[in-house]
């Protein structure tokens, strides 16, 4: 089969879902294709730049806590809130990355973290504003646009938009750049690339499309809590592209819908989904280091 | 959020002296969780996000052997050792399992490895314990408070500030007065040229994420008279040991006894002068320090 035709038979399914599927299923069809995206931006940081922020959630979450404060505090229109909840995050993260692209493995995924954790502290005490443990519901999108399939075909749209562009960002002569600083950055420097450089836009770049990610779940959901920057939120895009294979653009993209997909099924079977998540996910760093993607290629 | 700070306590020398020796005991509790989480970071380079898991899982081993009345010293003293030594064989076996396969592989992976062991644990305690939150008691003999430097003070936290310093004494001596202490310490400063002279680093590497975990897990054990034991026992706790091993530098020994001892007292004094401020204030300089100082107060570079 050929990847276009491939392509064309993904595209004719993913619009038709709403058509065959009740509301339930046209919602974790919304989650495929939302953290499709949110995976995605961590794998540019990850799998084409060579970061590895612990705390990528922190976007995700401002995302989604931009779109939720506008519209209940300051009375915006959703749709308004969620053009401009990508600017939101894109501010924050230049600010992170200032500090972030001069440091490298570790201390950078720390210092990812910790600012994580701030986020998520003072959204968490913050309750006049963020409603704290509670988090902030009663988001919807009013008139037509807010049923299940338009909503779907909302997330669908930008996401599929977001990651054309992404793509070309991550093909075009700056990506190859970022992928060269990966390898070797104290060579690229020396044939005049701009690691940091590369590296804070790419940052940026990434921190912005998760937050439009989280914006979109935010609506989706009509509702927004505060665990969804929590710690252990960071560890579910770095569990899908690993799951689909991180040295591909595709692979994060699969990774959520298996990902996704694997958990709304077992969750109706166990409480215990945890558990079979962390069994699968030691399985695969052991058995199929390269993902699925890898796996198919051989 | 109420972000002004009060200070009229600030002249109160009881007042401050409380505050000292409790945030002398709570830091006592996050050296035992931090010097291991720094250890395991230094000879390794794996950051143990299951650190917070096991301590949790110490907690419920001292738990189960202690239950829920007995104010027994005799079952007390047992639970802490099995909470100890149960947690080192349980590090040891991970490792030997698990992380001595991934060493050379992506960071990400390891990263990974312990975070899929917080979830397996979670879930586990709540398949053998259940979901209810379990107290202890303190035990005979450590009930009821003393009057030290003129402040009254539950004598249990004076025993945890003792068991700290003990603990602390204890693995200094063997850091830097033993040979097994001087193969850690080369191990965390090249391990590969360690490797090259001959020395069984594997082993160095099983006996330090065991010595972490038990060192969590007596943490973990020592609790179970002051927290309550449930499920989301491991979260608060993981946190905070990041911020000590952040601030002191990762892998620093010294490191992780300074900065447990700093974030004790910051937790302890900014209660009292800005409660909002307080908790947001352990992430507010473990950033601060990661944005000027990657390198904590004492951390080497690679």
């Amino acid at each position: 089969m050929s990847a276009r035709l491939a392509l064309i038979l993904i595209a004719a399914s993913a619009l038709l879902i709403p058509a065959f599927a009740g509301p339930f299923w046209v919602f974790v069809a919304i989650e495929v294709v939302v953290f499709a995206l949110y995976a995605v931006t961590f794998n540019l940081l990850f799998g084409f730049g060579g970061m590895l922020p612990f705390g990528h959630a922190a976007f995700f979450g401002l995302g989604a806590y931009a779109v939720a404060v506008l519209v209940k505090k300051a009375a915006w229109h959703p749709l308004l809130a969620l053009g401009a909840a990508p600017f939101v995050c894109a501010a924050a993260a230049a600010f992170v990355a200032l500090f972030c692209v001069r440091l490298t493995g570790i201390y950078l995924g720390m210092l990812s973290f910790s600012f994580q954790m701030l986020l998520y502290t003072v959204i968490f005490k913050w309750y006049s504003l963020t409603g704290g443990d509670d988090g902030l519901s009663g988001l919807g999108i009013p008139g037509l646009l807010g049923t299940p399939a338009a909503l779907y075909y909302l997330s669908l749209a930008v996401v599929t938009v977001s990651l054309l562009f992404l793509w070309r960002l991550a093909h075009s002569p700056f990506g190859k750049a970022l992928q060269a600083a990966k390898s070797n950055a104290q060579k690229s420097a020396a044939i005049g690339i701009n690691v940091a450089l590369h590296r804070g836009i790419t940052f940026v770049v990434a921190g912005a499309f998760a937050g439009l990610a989280g914006a979109l779940f935010a609506l989706a959901n009509q509702s927004v809590f505060p665990g969804w920057l929590n710690w252990t939120a960071s560890a579910v895009p770095i569990v899908m592209t690993v799951l689909g294979g991180m040295h591909s653009f595709v692979g994060p993209i699969i990774g959520s819908a298996v990902y996704v997909v694997l958990q709304t099924v077992l969750t109706g079977y166990t409480e215990y989904w945890a558990l079979i998540l962390g069994a699968l996910v030691i399985g695969i760093v052991m058995l199929m280091p390269e993902g699925i993607m890898g796996y198919f290629r051989g | 959020m109420d972000f002004i700070p009060s200070l009229e306590w600030i002249t109160n020398p009881t007042v401050l002296a409380r505050q000292f020796m409790a945030g002398l005991s709570n830091g006592a509790l996050l050296f035992l969780v931090a010097a291991g989480l720094s250890l395991i970071f230094g000879v390794s380079r794996i950051i143990n996000f299951a650190h917070g898991a096991v301590y949790m899982l110490g907690a419920y081993f001292a738990w189960t052997v202690v239950g829920a009345a007995s104010r027994s010293p005799l079952a007390f003293a047992a639970a802490i050792v099995f909470a100890t030594l149960a947690s080192f064989v349980f590090g040891v076996l991970f490792e030997m399992l698990f992380l001595r396969r991934i060493y050379r592989s992506e960071q990400a992976f390891q990263l990974l490895v312990t975070f899929a062991l917080v979830l397996i644990l979670g879930d586990a305690v709540r398949l053998i314990w259940g979901r209810e939150e379990n107290s202890g008691l303190v035990p005979a003999g450590l009930e009821g408070a003393v009057r030290i430097f003129g402040v009254v003070m539950p004598t249990y936290r004076i025993f945890l500030i003792a068991v700290g310093a003990l603990v602390c004494i204890t693995l200094w001596r063997v850091l830097y007065r033993s040979r097994i202490g001087v193969l850690i310490r080369a191990a965390t400063v090249d391990r590969d040229m360690l490797k090259a002279l001959g020395v069984r680093t594997d082993r160095i590497f099983t006996l330090v994420f065991g010595l972490g975990c038990g060192l969590a897990g007596l943490a973990g054990g020592l609790s179970v008279p002051i927290v309550s034991v449930g499920p989301g026992l491991h979260s608060q706790v993981l946190i905070e040991a990041f911020a000590v091993v952040v601030i002191g530098g990762m892998g620093s020994f010294p490191g992780a006894l300074v900065g447990a001892f700093l974030l004790g007292q910051a937790n302890a004094f900014g209660v009292l002068a800005a409660p909002a401020l307080a908790i947001v204030l352990p992430f507010l300089v473990m950033t601060l320090v990661l944005m000027f100082r990657p390198l904590g107060l004492f951390g080497r570079p690679d």
